[in-house]
């Protein structure tokens, strides 16, 4: 039963990192920016959720919604206002913009935040039932479910409304998006506004299951990067299965070899990734 | 050309900046370089605060003579922003720039052993309490001295505590994070196990602060032991303990933790989730330990809490008592050389608010773990070397809760 | 270019001169800020020059201080045979890895090299002969005098092989690299071979400031000696001084550094927001960095800096 419960636990976290990677994917897909304060959205997310919960007794998963509202106007004006300055610029400066305002949003965290270790705790947090023989964890399935509808919704938006058309129209093609009358400008806010909110629901599952502190924002960076590109970025139900992928593998990996080589499997796949897919399906454009 | 100008221009500005300020007399300097900011800051603040209490303290009483000479103690911290190399340069700073007279120490065995570097090639002592690895006293430095035990010998008393417990607790799994504090845990915990004739059925290492247990978690539900411990810092403890519910696996009979136990902190973080575990200090702020600045332990953690609103932990009393070691070496020698009083901190034999202070050849003290439990989201003393209160043993399985 | 030679050895003697009246604090500011000097200016060689945004050049840091560490601490031997060990790793990692990593473009490359970076850490931290993750103790040396002249010399020689490359027929293969490769390679520039040069060129230099540090620093850890924060740092140095120049990096490097000193040394604990303000304002208003800066305000002054900002907002 060892082995089923492993790849069990590897597809339910693997529905979280996926969650993880949306904005990741999303932003850089349409905006050609590394986000490298991606995890410190997360973070902030987190920390919303965990505020609304204790503070106002709110339900966390009731107040998943409000923390991605709030995230999504911190997004669109982070990038109506700051990013937008700089987004024609080479990626370099991009990537740069990108780490100072990591530093600003952590160290800001910490201030208000304090280093203290926040968990969101509700009651059914542990709570977990029995199929089969496998234990299933309530919230991490949860978790799963929200981030498969999420990416439902995410490829609804895309496809079949007129934002999703302006969305593409932009990633695609600044200057013809331009002539068939999208105000770029507000586009990317849009578009890097729903990354954040995304960023924000993963936040708030992120500490129904583990723990919070104003510096998990670089590992979350490196792991939604390294799942958006395994992911690709063509489809949101794939960035799904480049979680799954991760987590899996991770399963395993820390299974056969030993916890401590987690991260040897998960960017040592990134890297293997890369360099033997062909560069033509990594093209970092949306349908 | 314009360039290198600007360059030389700078630096020369800088190095006027950086210039040494000159000691006035009657001050003795204390430095530290601690993290206040960074990863580690929210255990790196206790140390700050028990360092500016006790010197406080020690200053409204008088100071320190020395000869016939009273000195008052000035303290210089400064943050690390929990980076090992900026700290290093730290106490450097500490030590050539602001003229500081002995150094206290960091927060975490790593930090430690970085820093004890420093102290050793300006061959300045360092009383340190916040580092237990055994590498730190292993290379055999002269000017370092811990006040923590050695992490080796974590799990004895609570190894000594499982031998008279019933149901006997036969096999257990052993479960460590990667860091220097963490193995050396391990590594004596192995040999002490073996002692007890305890059979170890999972010995699993996992990335410090990384923890993700599910796969761990898995492997303990199949190895079936009777007790799980635990070596990892705060953040692991907790994210261990939320995997082990959500995954429904129960810990045997029973399951401890080296660090974040007794922490306030930890208790707020898990609520009811926190109850039955074990985890272990190295003090507790009882009145029984005397005290020649504070009265005892009890009025220190009484002071503590009333100047920085929460609660002092070992962390804080093994601060603290960094602090009276220099100050009872000083008087001690007589004298503020740093030779002098590196000697007589090693001849140290005095009674504190921490533990009865004496050092070992290598500079660690012998200081026995305090076996503790959260019982009814209280944190109670179980076992030192006999019974303090009833343990809640065994743990009842998740679901009886 | 010979003035260019010029002044960068008259630089040198101004700074080989500086241990004889600086205090022991400057000194270790100086050694840390000639160190990280030498990284961002051999980021300069693959990043600035052939326009590869490599964040594997903590690799080539790491496996420079763990050669060190490795041959010192656990095999007894002198620290010129680390230096050499650590290179040797280095070189042969450029190699190795660069062959297959060097064909992916643009922000493929620049997470590959991400990745690897974080996979190298966590592997070293598995090895028993590297320390695990405690790390490794060299034996302790107090000579601060020959840590700084060997740091200025590397990067006296690092600088001098930039400027060689700047004017010689392989940096300009590099430049067309860094403009239009399959241009370049039509014109029949060799480009593979040249961009794993280039790396191993880079990474020659950043493995001989990582043995250093590992020597001068005495106690090395997989965190530190990986530490993905370092690479980008030599990022933001080369960047904000002017990639692909040759004095560039070492002017942002040097501003950079005395920046992060005196605001640690100030502010203390505020000293990370406004490294970040600092680096957010500087993105905005001076993109191409500082060498472009001394050239754009020459020519139209203030007007500049809001040039900038017209040119890349939205």
């Amino acid at each position: 039963m060892l082995l089923p419960q492993i790849l069990l636990n590897g597809v339910l976290t693997g529905g979280l990192y996926g969650l993880m990677a949306f904005g990741m994917a999303l932003v850089w897909g349409v905006l050609k920016i590394l986000n490298l304060a991606h995890g410190s959205l997360i973070m902030l997310g987190g920390y919303m959720v965990y505020y609304l919960f204790t503070l106002f007794g709110l339900d966390p998963f009731a107040a998943l919604p409000i923390a991605a509202l709030f995230m999504f106007v911190f997004g669109y004006l982070l990038q109506r206002f700051l990013i937008n300055l700089i987004v024609r610029a080479t990626m370099l400066s991009t990537l740069l913009i990108a780490f100072g305002i990591d530093v600003i949003i952590t160290y800001l965290a910490q201030l208000f935040f304090s280093a203290d270790f926040r968990t969101i705790n509700p009651a059914y947090s542990g709570a977990n039932f029995s199929v089969l023989g496998l234990t299933v964890p309530v919230v991490g399935l949860a978790a799963f479910i929200i981030a498969v509808i999420l990416a439902a919704a995410i490829w609804f938006v895309l496809n079949h409304t007129p934002l999703g058309r302006a969305i593409r129209a932009t990633a695609q093609n600044l200057t013809a998006a331009r002539l068939y009358g999208i105000a770029p400008v507000r586009i990317y806010a849009m578009t890097f506004g729903i990354g954040a909110a995304l960023a924000g629901v993963a936040g708030g599952l992120f500490g129904l299951t583990t723990h919070l502190t104003p510096y998990i924002g670089a590992e979350l960076t490196a792991k939604s990067f390294v799942i958006a590109i395994i992911g690709g970025l063509t489809n949101p139900f794939n960035v799904i299965f480049g979680g799954i992928a991760v987590g899996i593998a991770e399963q395993l990996g820390s299974f056969y070899l030993g916890a401590t080589y987690s991260d040897v499997i998960s960017f040592g796949l990134l890297v293997l990734v890369l360099v033997l897919r062909p560069v033509r399906s990594l093209r970092a454009t949306l349908p | 050309m314009r360039v290198f100008r600007m360059i030389a221009g700078a630096i020369g500005a800088f190095s006027v900046l950086l210039s040494p300020a000159i000691a006035d007399d009657g001050v003795i300097k204390l430095g530290a370089s601690v993290q206040l900011t960074g990863a580690k800051a929210n255990t790196g603040r206790y140390y700050r605060n028990a360092y500016a209490l006790t010197i406080d303290k020690i200053n409204d009483m008088g100071g320190i003579k020395v000869g016939d000479k009273r000195y008052r103690l000035e303290l210089v911290v400064l943050d690390n922003q929990s980076d090992v190399n900026l700290s290093v340069r730290q106490y450097v700073r500490l030590i050539t720039s602001d003229k500081v007279d002995f150094l206290l120490g960091p927060y975490t065995s790593n930090f430690a052993l970085t820093d004890s570097s420093v102290a050793e090639k300006y061959q300045v002592p360092m009383v340190q309490g916040g580092g237990a690895a055994a590498e730190i006293f292993s290379r055999g430095y002269r000017y370092i001295f811990g006040t923590f035990a050695p992490a080796g010998d974590y799990f004895v008393s609570t190894i000594d505590m499982l031998g008279q417990l019933t149901p006997k607790v036969e096999t257990v799994s052993l479960i460590s994070a990667d860091d220097s504090f963490d193995l050396s845990v391990a590594e004596g915990t192995r040999k002490h196990l073996k002692q007890a004739g305890i059979a170890i059925v999972l010995d699993e290492q996992f990335r410090d602060e990384h923890g993700e247990f599910s796969s761990i978690l898995s492997k303990i539900k199949a190895a079936h032991s009777d007790a799980i411990l635990v070596a990892c810092h705060e953040p692991d403890a907790l994210n261990f303990i939320r995997k082990a519910k959500s995954l429904g696996v129960d810990p045997g009979y029973f399951q401890s933790f080296t660090v974040g136990v007794p922490t306030a902190d930890f208790r707020h973080a898990l609520g009811d989730d926190a109850n039955y575990t074990f985890g272990m200090t190295a003090w507790l702020p009882s009145s029984v330990l005397k005290d020649r600045w504070f009265g005892n332990a009890a009025q220190f953690a009484e002071s503590y809490k009333a100047k920085y609103g929460y609660e002092p932990d070992y962390h804080a009393a093994s601060a603290a008592v960094d602090v009276e070691t220099f100050v009872y070496a000083i008087e001690k020698a007589g004298s503020l050389n740093r030779e002098a009083v590196r000697d007589a901190i090693a001849q140290s034999d005095f009674d504190s608010l921490y533990a009865h202070i004496a050092f070992s050849k290598t500079g660690q003290i012998i200081l026995p773990q305090i076996v503790v439990q959260i019982q009814d989201g209280e944190l109670k003393p179980i076992y030192t070397d006999k019974f303090l209160n009833w343990p809640h043993y065994p743990i009842p399985p998740w679901n009886d809760r | 270019m010979r003035r260019l030679v010029l002044i960068i050895l008259f630089g040198a003697a101004l700074l080989a001169a500086l241990p004889y009246f600086a205090s022991d604090v400057m000194m270790q500011f100086a050694i840390n800020a000639l160190l990280m000097a030498v990284l961002a200016q051999s980021w300069n060689i693959i990043g600035g020059f052939t326009g590869y945004m490599s964040f594997g050049n903590s690799v080539f840091h790491g496996l420079g201080v763990y050669g060190t560490a490795i041959a010192m601490a656990q095999f007894h031997m002198g620290f010129g045979v680390g230096l050499v060990l650590g290179v040797i790793l280095a070189l042969l990692c450029a190699l190795v890895i660069g062959l297959p990593v060097l064909r992916l473009r643009g922000p493929y490359f620049a997470i590959a090299t991400l990745g690897l970076s974080a996979a190298m850490g966590a592997l070293v931290s598995n090895l028993d002969i590297a320390g695990a993750n405690i790390g490794l103790a060299l034996p302790l040396i107090r000579n601060d005098f020959m840590f700084y002249e060997l740091s200025l010399a590397l990067l006296v020689a690092c600088t001098l092989s930039v400027a060689w490359i700047s004017a010689s027929r392989f940096g300009a293969g590099l430049v067309a690299i860094r403009e239009d490769e399959q241009a370049a390679a039509a014109m029949g520039v060799n480009a593979t071979r040249f961009k794993v040069i280039a790396w191993m060129l880079s990474a020659f230099f950043t493995a001989l400031a990582g043995g250093l540090y590992a020597y001068w620093i005495s106690f090395i850890d997989p965190a530190s000696a990986f530490d993905p924060t370092l690479n980008v740092r030599m990022v933001i140095m080369a960047v904000f001084g002017g990639p692909g120049t040759v004095l560039g990096p070492l002017v942002g490097s040097f501003a950079l550094s005395a920046v992060y000193e005196l605001l640690s040394n100030w502010l203390s604990t505020a000293a990370a927001l406004f490294f970040g303000l600092i680096v957010v304002l500087c993105v905005i208003f001076t993109p191409r960095g500082l060498a472009d800066v001394i050239v754009g305000v020459r020519q139209s002054g203030l007007n500049y800096l809001m040039r900038n900002i017209r040119d890349n907002r939205l």
